[in-house]
């Protein structure tokens, strides 16, 4: 089983960071800035079924572009990726869930607030994190730099393309 | 009657009531069916549901009206084939710019092809095939580049990027393909997106260097991506669209709903695989056994004739070298001419015949024509062969050669030592001659000869010129000796006279004894002279008994006194015996 994911985010909130470790690539990362998105490879397990992971990790523009649209097209799942520290790259996320919920519709996603271990800067505050949370949106905390989180974040967004 | 016709009508006053409005209805209907125009009318509001509903049902409408649509078209074309002409333009304008262009793509590609190979190595190769095999040249260029492999194919999902199904030759260095399609996918959205294309298609090919190229052929939900290295034809292309035209309409369906599954995808690989079989298209021609055999022969045959040559060229620079060194040839020129070699110089009539100096085997391999320009040689084998050959010297007689003089040694006749007098300063390459070493037999025979006359007596009666009786041998032989000096004389030049000496015994008086022995010369000498001796050649002298030839004891002695002797003296030269 093969799923197409793509990750959205602004500007560095640390996509790439947080798959760096796990996925097997072979382009570099002049694409990002060439072509817009840099293509990677995760294995992962759902129980007996295998599943490959072929991540689109979208480049990071604050201002969604016109070209990176086409790159949703076929997408089973989402990953939206947030900098806990900027307050603004989450509402960067929600907006860029809304542009692709209208151009591919409704798949599965996850919410990553990504740079947890940066505590001490976080500029989300609880109450912001329930509003979305209520709206049904699965938020999880991660951290790139120390790895938390970052393989249960791609399982659980398996788990739902499956279940779906 | 009239009854009848009141019942009549009757029953019509009631079907009239009973059944008017119904009979006006069919009155309606009749009228609707009667008048084509209503008809016309009505059919045409209910025509297209009747045909979505044809098509729902089976299509069977589509059948039946093909024909009457082809006739249609005909008659359309035939009455004003603007109007299709018109129609059709916007779909046929870019499919036929679409041909043409390719069709230039690929005459340019041939074209650049050939430019390159024009002057190469290959290309003289390419020029002498064409010359061979009679072809064109283009055809020759197109056959040879045109060589290819497909290296891989995917089949992709258009929307996801995912691969359904990847093929690949054994050899070909791959990564991993569904990063690759994925990014492929990508750079299709990334030119579609930045070029604003309209058509659907977006990139058909991509070229990577010179001679890989990436081609895609689009279908509605998957895609086929060929990467194929050299110059595939453009064929190639259409049973690609064929195929994945194939695979939708087998899969349509599947490839609508494709969540991430490529497993019903792999009923296709073989025909992905088929892909990439039917393009390794390697010109490489098979040489056969004959061919080889053909080609072991020429080259044996080369072999032995280049051995032959070079054994008969060997042969003819051993021969041409014993030429150089053979005394009396010199070579001016020597050279090979249509299989035949010549040779031509100066050649001293003695000097051995050169075409003798073949051994056998180069008789059969050489064949040579000669020309020669006499010349004496200088070389003293050949001069005192020459010498031999002018002075035919007797056996007794060695030549020998002391610088440029020839020295005779040995013993020789008086004509024989003249003949080297006269003729050695004649032969060429001698300047001078030294004959002082020669012996002349002739003057030892004279000198001999001499010696015996001189050692006969004549011997007389007493007192008397008549001879002792039985001397007559004697005598002969005195003439005899005579002769024989007197042709040697005459021979050797040299003025020899012999003197015939008359002798008595004491007894008798000196003035008879000198009268007698004069009287007994002269006998002697009228008895050579009878016999033809000239007698200029002779003297007379007559000694009496003054010379006696014995001192005289008895009459024995004075026997012996009774004689004539003989002596010889030279007129003018003092040389003597």
């Amino acid at each position: 089983m093969k799923k197409k994911i793509c990750m959205l985010g602004a500007f560095a909130v640390g996509k790439t960071s947080l798959v760096e470790r796990y996925v097997h690539s072979i382009f570099s990362d002049k694409y990002h800035t060439t072509v817009g998105v840099k293509i990677e490879k995760m294995q992962t397990a759902i129980g007996e079924e295998i599943v490959d992971l072929i991540i689109w990790d979208l480049h990071g523009e604050d201002e969604f572009q016109h070209v990176q649209l086409s790159y949703l097209k076929g997408s089973s799942g989402l990953i939206y990726v947030a900098d806990g520290t900027r307050k603004s790259t989450l509402a960067t996320a929600l907006n860029l869930k809304e542009i692709a919920e209208k151009t591919i519709g409704k798949v599965p996603f996850i919410l990553v607030l990504n740079k947890m271990d940066l505590q001490d800067q976080w500029e989300i505050d609880d109450l912001t994190l329930k509003d979305i949370e209520d709206k049904g949106i699965i938020v999880v905390q991660t951290s790139a730099k120390t790895g938390d989180e970052v393989k249960h974040t791609f399982q659980l967004l398996t788990k739902k393309m499956l279940d779906k | 009657m009239s009854s009848k016709t009141a019942e009549s009508k009757t029953l019509d006053s009631l079907k009239d009531l009973m059944l008017k409005p119904e009979k006006e209805q069919i009155q309606r209907i009749e009228d609707r069916l009667d008048d084509p125009m209503v008809r016309a009318k009505e059919i045409s509001q209910t025509l297209p549901e009747a045909i979505s509903l044809s098509i729902i049902n089976n299509n069977k409408l589509s059948r039946v009206i093909q024909p009457v649509i082809d006739e249609s078209i005909k008659v359309s074309v035939k009455n004003n084939p603007k109007a299709l002409a018109d129609a059709i333009f916007p779909v046929l304008g870019p499919g036929i710019r679409k041909a043409i262009s390719s069709t230039i793509m690929g005459m340019i590609q041939s074209l650049n092809q050939m430019l390159n190979h024009s002057f190469s190595i290959q290309g003289l190769k390419w020029r002498f095939e064409a010359f061979k095999t009679k072809k064109q040249f283009a055809e020759i260029i197109l056959l040879h580049t045109l060589v290819y492999q497909v290296e891989q194919i995917f089949l992709i999902h258009r929307d996801s990027g995912i691969v359904l199904e990847h093929v690949v030759t054994k050899d070909a260095i791959t990564q991993d393909p569904d990063l690759v399609s994925g990014m492929l996918t990508a750079i299709q959205n990334f030119v579609k997106d930045s070029f604003q294309t309209d058509d659907e298609d977006g990139l058909e090919t991509l070229r990577i260097g010179s001679d890989r190229s990436v081609w895609i052929e689009n279908g509605e939900q998957a895609l086929i991506a060929a990467v194929i290295r050299g110059t595939p034809p453009l064929n190639l292309r259409i049973k690609y669209r064929e195929l994945i035209e194939e695979i939708h309409i087998k899969s349509g369906a599947a490839l609508k709903k494709f969540n991430g599954d490529s497993l019903p995808f792999s009923i296709f690989r073989e025909q992905l695989k088929d892909g990439l079989h039917f393009q390794e298209k390697v010109n490489k021609k098979q040489i056969s056994f004959l061919t080889w055999f053909i080609i072991f022969l020429i080259l044996t045959s080369l072999g032995l004739w280049g051995f032959s040559l070079f054994k008969t060229n060997m042969m003819w620079t051993g021969y041409l070298e014993r030429l150089k060194n053979q005394k009396g040839l010199i070579i001016v020129s020597a050279q090979k001419n249509q299989g035949i070699y010549h040779i031509s110089g100066l050649r001293d009539p003695l000097a051995k015949d050169p075409l003798n100096l073949l051994q056998k085997e180069e008789e059969k391999r050489i064949k040579i024509t000669t020309h020669w320009k006499p010349f004496y040689s200088l070389d003293p084998g050949f001069i005192l062969q020459r010498a031999h050959k002018l002075l035919k010297p007797p056996s007794t007689i060695k030549l020998e050669l002391s610088g440029n003089s020839i020295l005779a040694r040995g013993k020789a006749s008086q004509d024989w030592i003249e003949t080297f007098q006269k003729t050695a300063l004649t032969i060429p390459g001698i300047d001078g001659f030294e004959e002082g070493l020669i012996q002349n037999i002739d003057k030892e025979k004279l000198n001999n000869t001499v010696k015996g006359l001189m050692a006969i007596k004549v011997y007389f009666e007493n007192n008397s010129t008549n001879l002792v009786k039985e001397q007559e041998q004697r005598l002969t032989q005195v003439y005899q000796k005579i002769k024989a000096i007197q042709m040697l004389q005459f021979k050797l030049k040299e003025p020899l006279q012999i003197v015939i000496t008359g002798h008595a015994d004491s007894s008798g008086t000196e003035k008879l004894n000198l009268k007698l022995s004069r009287n007994r010369a002269e006998n002697i000498f009228n008895y050579l002279t009878g016999l033809g001796i000239n007698s200029s050649f002779l003297t007379i002298s007559g000694v009496g008994n003054n010379k006696p030839l014995k001192k005289e004891n008895d009459k024995d002695d004075r026997q012996y006194n009774r004689a004539v002797s003989f002596d010889t003296f030279y007129l003018l030269s003092t040389k003597g015996s």
